[in-house]
Parts: structure tokens; sequence; C-alpha cells
């Protein structure tokens, strides 16, 4: 029995704690459902702290009939989802005042949204990768719309349902085309057939490799499936948002490697120059749509765009440097909008807005959270010593290094390289607002208190961005042996 | 000795987090941290430079460390006489920018923290030996930049019709995008090498054994020359640079003007020359012609400032023309005097913003049509800025003088027309400096004194004067007795151009006879002490 739920054991725990808030909640409502948050938030920590310890080992074989896989590549994300969970908590923790009711609920939706993510880093199979995927998605369509009296709160959650229910239908007609010219929906049954077929692949197989990687492309919010992701992040409750920016995301590109890189590999040729056009149309439209932004929320929605264009460049590459390096960014990309959006949540607290303005003159009111923000933003526009930057620098090797042979690649570093250009110039909107402009309302400028767990939250973001910005080692050792599982070149 | 070299680097950026521990309300105690960190590493560089071997042309001081072994990158520090003449300027100039920044009242704990920040990114950039963090400091050194000028500047109101704000983001930007396309041809070379060291050193071994094909230099040079060419003022991506300076405060012009801008001309010389040499061939025509258009259109519009700090911005953009030419002659005397040129150049702009941003702070004014007389008032400002403008002109006996003519030696040398033609261009172009700089100090410093300006004070006391005196002296010093510096510089220089095979026929009986040339200059000869 427990041979048989060790290899899901984070799965069940995460479970089994969103079944205990609810119960809990029923039985014995706290008074301070605040602090409930913080000591969910601890739980994750030290379920980290144990995911690290020597008796988790990684081993290469197949679980639940070559559904689910347990390997390093599964490792490094099942980690990674419960850091993310662990910060979201934190985040909802100092929201909560702001939520009307359900403020159990809330954080069990999340840990459930996390299960589903948590799953996904294992997926081994079309079949497990939609059940994954639709537990992660429906989670999101009640967060989003979680601030129910507040109609942007609505109009986003009606966005993310009406565009989520499409992509995942186009998912599920996807898989069912696989399955029908392949036989399988195995990902190594799949990568053995295609590799034993001489001929290209027929039209039927292509269609519906084209539809899962539409669904894919929505959760990873590329072009041109990312209409949903500056109204969905505008509107969302805060931590829900960050939630998106990171949890979905990363589970988004697990599950995207992971398909790319096992099942469709031997079909290489005929995703590769749709990927290349997707990750320079991300880059392009995520970059320049950020630029007129004035609400700080929606410039990020904007801004995780481009960098879903920076990843898909490092998985167009296709080598084992260019896996290494999105699983790099995804790594740091995590701390850093979780960074900034810890300063959003404690800023809008007290102003009640998510305006670019209503944060002119924060490095006086709060020098924790305008230093916070300003990092967290240039980590994001790829400024040394801070982990943003190796990230960009990391991918740029990798699509380099396929340049030597396909100068196509030098196209696609090119756009990168001037849309990274670009990015710098809202991104320094941002800080120039929070050190160079004064406060919009001097009388009501007075400082912004901020919670001793939140100050720890982002102590430990700010440290671990300048962290893995000088020290990369260890980070670029953990991705470097996740990806080693595809055994690319 | 080679832990003086990293603890000099690093010295700046550790005070700067300790001054991020250190309560805002003690501004006094910042400042004199900051002067500590800043003096000590100057001293540490002199010391460096005193034990520097100067028979020997490799690098010295190395240390070596791993650091992302996956991608070959280690954290590889080693100076050459190249990189220690720049550091020294570092040293020089971030003490005296430190020391003049009594200036600034507001928010003094984030001054400092950024300037010291800056500062080593500067000096890390010169130090290191590994492109990974060549770059990796270059990067570091924009964004403080964009917020000293952001939050501390100050920008007239005039017909440009431009905010600071405005200016530092234009800077910002062109910084970047220079750096970003430098990144594409240096990951393009990391791969030509075989892509399994940024070891400077070692991509030069690797490239000797097995040269880049002569296609893929002539494809990567351009990138690296225009890339860093942006942070260079290379003629037309200057635009940035003298309404960033205009608009910097004191001492953020001082590091810019003086240093900042000489890590593209020392990238250009550090990492495309000696790396690329077939394709800096084919594209030295080129950069001659811009170079051209730096030092005549500069200086022409340079003429038509009315604002000190523009006039010396399109000034400084003028001399990067020189240290351009001086690099486009590709042989031992030309790059020498490219390499003593920034440092005398940038010593020398420096010493001009710390002086405009003396009488600036007090007037409120730097127009020059409305300051008159001022030496009347600040006798010793006004001889240090005659003499500022003395060196910037060429006069000899300031390092500016040697190293414009080494440049003018290596660009005649070359023998070809174009290169002639720019030698008469360039020598034409230090009158045209001289006008526009003697005509600016003759209207603000001399003749009727207005009652306006009857409120200026002179630095009086010695510590006030001192940051002023010290770049002046380190101007007479090595422009008395430029081999103090010449020689170790072109030991090196040889090692960066020595490769350049056919092309260099004209350059190589000049590189036998650079020693001479520099020995029977007449007046180099006289005025040794």
């Amino acid at each position: 029995m427990m041979g048989l739920l060790y290899p899901i054991q984070f799965e069940c725990l995460a479970v089994v704690l969103a079944v205990l808030t609810l119960l809990g909640d029923a039985f014995k409502p706290l008074p301070d459902r605040r602090r409930l948050g913080y000591v969910l938030a601890a739980v994750m920590g030290l379920l980290l702290l144990y995911s690290f310890g020597p008796w988790i080992q990684v081993q290469d074989q197949t679980f639940f009939h070559g559904m689910y896989r347990f390997d390093a590549f599964a490792l490094f994300f099942k980690r990674l989802f419960l850091l993310v969970l662990m910060f979201v908590l934190v985040m909802a923790a100092e929201f909560s005042p702001r939520i009307e009711s359900g403020i159990a609920e809330l954080y069990a939706l999340i840990l459930l949204c996390g299960t589903g993510m948590l799953l996904t880093a294992s997926v081994n199979d079309f079949i497990l990768l939609f059940v994954a995927l639709e537990l992660v998605t429906i989670s999101f369509y009640v967060l989003v719309s979680y601030l129910r009296r507040q109609l942007p709160s609505l109009e986003a959650g009606t966005k993310y349902l009406v565009l989520g229910a499409l992509s995942s239908g186009f998912n599920v007609y996807g898989i069912a085309y696989i399955f029908g010219t392949m036989g399988t929906t195995n990902f190594d049954t799949l990568h053995a057939r295609l590799s034993a077929l001489h001929a290209s692949p027929s039209m039927a197989f292509t269609f519906g490799l084209l539809l899962v990687l539409t669904g894919l492309g929505f959760k990873i919010s590329s072009f041109p499936f990312q209409i949903w992701t500056p109204d969905v992040y505008q509107g969302a409750p805060t931590p829900v948002t960050a939630f998106l920016a990171v949890g979905s995301k990363t589970a988004g590109f697990a599950l995207l490697l992971r398909v790319l890189f096992t099942g469709l590999l031997p079909v290489q040729g005929v995703w590769v120059n749709l990927l290349m056009v997707l990750a320079g149309a991300s880059l392009l439209y995520g970059n320049l749509g950020a630029i007129p932004q004035r609400n700080i929320k929606r410039l990020l929605g904007y801004s995780s765009i481009g960098h879903a264009g920076y990843m898909l460049m490092g998985v167009a590459a296709i080598n084992s440097i260019g896996a290494g390096a999105v699983l790099f960014y995804l790594g740091q990309y995590a701390f850093t909008n979780l960074c900034a959006f810890l300063a959003i949540v404690a800023v809008s607290n007290v102003t009640g807005s998510s305006e670019i303005s209503s944060f002119s003159g924060l490095g006086k009111r709060s020098p924790i959270l305008g230093a916070a923000l300003f990092i967290a933003m240039l980590s994001l526009a790829g400024i040394p010593p801070l982990s943003g930057f190796f990230g960009k620098f990391y991918l740029f090797v990798a699509v380099i290094a396929r340049a030597a042979t396909d100068w196509r690649y030098y196209v696609l570093a090119g756009i990168g390289a001037v849309t990274a250009v670009i990015s710098l110039y809202f991104y320094l909107g941002v800080a120039k607002a929070i050190y160079i402009q004064e406060p919009e309302n001097p009388a009501n400028a007075g400082p912004i208190p901020v919670s001793d767990p939140m100050r720890l939250a982002l102590y430990v973001c700010m440290a671990a961005i300048i962290g893995l910005g000088i020290f990369q080692g260890p980070l670029v050792n953990a991705a470097i042996q996740a990806a080693s599982v595809f055994g690319l070149r | 000795m080679e832990l003086l070299l990293i603890i000099a680097v690093l010295l700046p950026l550790a005070a700067a987090f300790l001054a991020f521990l250190f309560p805002a309300n003690k501004p006094k105690a910042i400042r004199w941290l900051a002067i500590a960190a800043t003096g000590i590493s100057l001293a540490l560089y002199l010391t460096l430079f005193a034990n520097f071997d100067r028979a020997q042309a490799g690098y010295q001081f190395v240390s070596k460390m791993d650091w992302i072994p996956q991608l070959g990158v280690s954290f590889h520090l080693g100076l050459d006489g190249i990189s220690m003449t720049l550091l020294l300027l570092v040293g020089f100039i971030a003490f005296a920018g430190t020391l003049v920044s009594s200036e600034i009242h507001e928010r003094q704990k984030e001054y400092y923290i950024l300037f010291l920040a800056l500062t080593t990114g500067i000096s890390g950039t010169f130090a290191s030996m590994d492109l990974f963090f060549f770059y990796f400091f270059y990067e570091m050194a924009v964004i403080p930049m964009y917020l000293l000028i952001g939050i501390w500047g100050s920008l007239p109101p005039g017909k440009h019709g431009r905010t600071k704000e405005y200016a530092t983001m234009k800077l910002t930007l062109y910084l970047t995008a220079g750096a970003v396309l430098a990144l594409i041809g240096l990951l393009a070379m990391y791969y030509g090498a075989g892509g399994r060291t940024f070891d400077m050193v070692e991509i030069q071994r690797q490239f000797k054994l097995n040269p880049l094909s002569a296609t893929s230099q002539r494809w990567i040079f351009p990138t690296l020359l225009f890339g860093f060419g942006f942070l260079a003022s290379l003629w037309p991506f200057h635009t940035w640079s003298p309404l960033g300076y205009a608009a910097a405060p004191t001492a953020a012009s001082m590091m810019h003007a003086g240093v900042l801008k000489k890590l593209g001309a020392y990238g250009i010389i550090r990492i495309a020359l000696p790396l690329l040499p077939q394709g800096a061939r084919y594209w030295a025509n080129l950069l001659v012609i811009l170079a051209c258009f730096n030092i005549l259109y500069a200086g022409w519009s340079a003429m038509m400032q009315r604002d000190w700090k523009f006039v010396i911005g399109y000034s400084s953009v003028s001399h990067m023309g020189y240290v351009l030419l001086g690099i486009a002659t590709l042989n031992i005397v030309g790059v020498s005097g490219a390499v003593l040129l920034m440092f005398a150049h940038g010593l020398m702009a420096a010493l001009t913003f710390s002086l405009i941003g003396f009488f600036y702070h007090q007037t409120h004014n730097r127009y020059v049509p409305e300051l008159s007389g001022l030496a009347r008032k600040i006798p010793f400002i006004g001889t240090c800025m005659v003499m500022a403008v003395m060196a910037s002109s060429g006069l000899p006996g300031f390092a500016n003088f040697p190293s414009e003519v080494m440049v003018f030696i290596g660009a005649w040398h070359r023998g070809t027309t174009i290169f002639q033609i720019a030698t008469i261009c360039a020598v034409w172009g230090i009158v045209v400096t001289a006008t526009y700089l003697l005509r600016a100090v003759r209207a603000s410093f001399f003749g009727p004194f207005d009652e306006k300006w009857s409120m200026l004070k002179d630095a009086t006391t010695l510590w006030r004067k001192f940051p002023y005196a010290l770049l002046l002296a380190a101007l007479l010093v090595v422009g008395f007795y430029p081999r103090i510096l010449t020689d170790i510089i072109q030991k090196s220089v040889a090692g960066v151009v020595e490769k350049q095979g056919v092309g260099v026929v004209a350059a190589v009986p000049a590189a036998e006879r650079a020693p001479e040339t520099g020995a029977t200059t007449p007046d180099l000869v006289k005025v040794q002490p």
C-alpha cells in the first residue's frame, strides 16, 4: 500500500490538507482565518523541506500502467509547485480581509488546484494530462471570480471560463485524433510508434497535435492564445493572479516539455517551426502590448505573455541546454513574480488600487515594499546581478547553440534581444513610479504597514532573486539534472 | 596581490551592502563609508600599479574560480597594461566623484548605494577575463545610472524641451540596446570557439589553433562594433550622450563621461580586435569614416551649444572619435594612443564636469551667455577650468597631448588615402575643440563681472580643493611622463593587434619603432622631468 502511494505522496498530502481545511472550517470555524493561511503555508514549507530529504528517491520507471512518472524532472517541478503554493497561501492570508466569506474554501481551492499542478509534473499519458489540466483549470474558474460582488472579478471569471472551456475542448479533441491515428495515449508507446514511422505522420495526426498545442498554449498564455491574459490578470484577486502567473504557467510548461520531448520528439520537424513562430510572436505581442499599460496587474499580464515567448525560445531550441534553461527560467521566474505580487498585495491592501500611479513614492512610503517591487521588475527585465538576467542569458546561450546550424535561430535571438530592450522601458516605468515620482496624493501617503509573515516572505524572495543571480550554480545543476531525463543532445 | 585586485573591485559593492543596513538618518556615516571604500580601492589600484611587472605583456594578478562549470563560466579576474590603466582611471574618478558628492543632500543613503554599485559594475568590467562576467558587470552599471540621473539629476528647461526622465530613459535604452546586440556577437564567438568556455584567454587560444572563417568574422564583428559603439557614443548612435550628461548629477556625469563611456571602446579593444582580426580589417574603413563624423560633427554641435554641460557633453562625443580613430588604425601606436587617450580624456571630462558642478550648485545656472567674470569670485575653480580646457585642446604637458599624437601617428602610418584624410580631419578637429572651449571659458570666467554672481564662494579649504587637484595632478604626471603608462599599454596592445597578418605590413615597422616614436617626439623628451 505504501509502495503504491509513494510516487503520489505529495498529491495525496495536498488533497488531505485541502479536505481537512474544509472539514475543520465546517466543525470549528476559526475566529482568525488569516492565521490558518499562515499555518497552511508553513505546512507547505515543511513539505518542501521534506522533499529534499534522502528518503525521496527518484525512480526511472513508470507507475499506474505507464501513466505516471516520478523522475528527476517530476521532482523538480513538484518542489517548484510546493514553493509556489507556500507563497500563494501567504499572499491569500494577507489578502483575506478583503474577502467577504469563504476564506477556508479559498485555501482549500488553492490546495486542490496545487494538487492538479503537482500531478502535471508527472504526467506520462494524454488521459492523465487532461485530468490534471482540468483539475487546475476548474479550480481556477472559481478562484478567478472569487470576489463575487466585484464586477471586474466576475468579468475575468467569465472570460476565463469561456476561453478555458474552449481550450479544454480543443485539447481533448486533439487527444482523440492522436489516439485515433496512433492507437495509444501513452507517451512512451507514442514515442516508439512515431520513431518506427518512416513516412511523415498523417494529416489527421498533425491536426491532433496542433489541437493539443492549442490547449497547452492557452495555459502558458502564448500567442495566439493569450487574449484572456491581461483581462483575467487584472480582474482576478491578486493572489489568484500570482497563482496563474507562476503556478498555471509552470504547469503548462511542465506538460509542454514532457509532451514535446518524450512522445512527440520523433516528429519535431512538424512542431519546431510552429514553436519558433509562436515564440517570436509572443515576445513581440507581450512586450509591445505592455508599453501603454497603466495598471500593474495588467502590465504583468502582458509581461507574462512576453516571458512565455522567452521560454518557448528555449523549448524551440530542442537541445539539453535549452531544456535546462527553461527549467532555470521557471525557477527564478517563480521567485521574481511572487516577489512582485507580494508587494502588490501589501500595497493595494492599503491603497485599494493597482494602478501604477498608486505606487508612486513607494520607495519613501515603505522602503521594503519599494525595494521588493523594484528588484522584481529589474529581474523581469533581466538586469544583473538578479536572477532574471542569468535566466535570459542561459536561454540565449541555448538558442545561439542551434543558430550555428540554422540561421533562423539568429532571427529568433534577435527578436528576443530587441524585446528585452523594449521590456526595460515599461519595467523601468514602474521603477520610476517607485523611486523618482512623488506620491500622487501627499495627504494620503503615510507609511504602509507590512506584517511579519509578509516581511519574511519578501526577504526570502529578494534573497532568492539576488542569490540566484550571483550563485547560479545550484539551480543550474538541478535544472540540468531534471532536463537530463529527456536525453537530448 | 590577486586578492588585492578582487578586494579593490568588490569593495565598493560590499560598502553598498553595508550602507543598505545603515539607518537612513545617518547620512554622514554613509558618506564617510563611501569615501573610505572608494579611497581604499584607489589606494589598492595604486599598489597594484606599483607592483605591476612592467616587463611582462600578459595578464597579471590573475585569480580564477569555477563559477558555472556546466556552461564554462568562471570568475576570472586579471590585469594587463590596458585594463590596469583604465582601472587606475576608475579609481581616481570614483574617489573624486564621491568627494564632490557633498552637494547631494536628499536621500543620501540611496545615492551612495547606487554610486558604489555603479563603481563596482565599471571596475568589474575592466578586470574581468571571462566574457560572462564582462557582460554581467557591464549591464550591472546601467541601472544605477538610470536612478542617479532620474532622482538627483537636473535638466534646465531649454529649447530642447526634454525632461531628465526622458534623458535617463533614452540613455538606459540606448545602452541596453547596445549591450544585447553585443551579447549575440559574444555568444556567437563562444560557439565559434567550441562552446565550452567563456574565458577570453582560452577562446583566443582556440581561435589561434582554428580561426573562425572570414565570413563569420565579418558577420560577428559589426555586432560587437556597434553594440559596444552605442556605449562609446559612436556616431550616429551618440544622441543619448550629451543629453544624459546634461541631466546627470555631477558625480554621475563624471563617472559616465569619465569611465562608463570608455567601456565601449575597451570592449572593442579587448574582445573584438584580438578575437576577430579579419573582421576588424574588413570594417576598419567604415569605423574611420564614422570616427571622423564623431570628431567633426560632434565638434560642430558643441560649438552651437549654450549650456556648459551640453558643450562638454558634445566635446566628449567628439573626443571619443579620436579614440575610435586610434582603434581603427589596428596598429600598436594607434591603439595604444587610443587607450592612453581614454585615460586622459576620462580624467579631463571628469574634471570639467566636477568644476561645472561646483559653480552650478551655487548659481543654478550654467548658460554660457548668462555667466560672466566668474573667475574673479572663484579663482581656484577658474584656474582649474582653464587647465582642463587646455588639456582638452591637447596642449603639451597634459596627458591628452601624447595620446593624440600617438593616434595621429598611428593613423598616418596606415598609409591609405582614407586614413590620411581622416588624420587631417582629426587634426582640424583640435582647432574646433579649442575654439568652442576657449570661447566658453572666456565668456563665463573672464570678461566683466556680473554682480548677480557676487554670492559665489570658492573652494578654499584643502579638502574642497583636493578632488580637483587630484584629477589635475594625474593628468599632469602622465602628460609629463607618458611612458609611465605607454610602456605597459604598448606591451599589452601588441598582444591585441599582433595577429593582424597581411593588412599590417605598414604597421609592423611602426610596432618596432613604437618605443622610439614615443621617445623621439621632441616635446615628449623636453618635458620629461
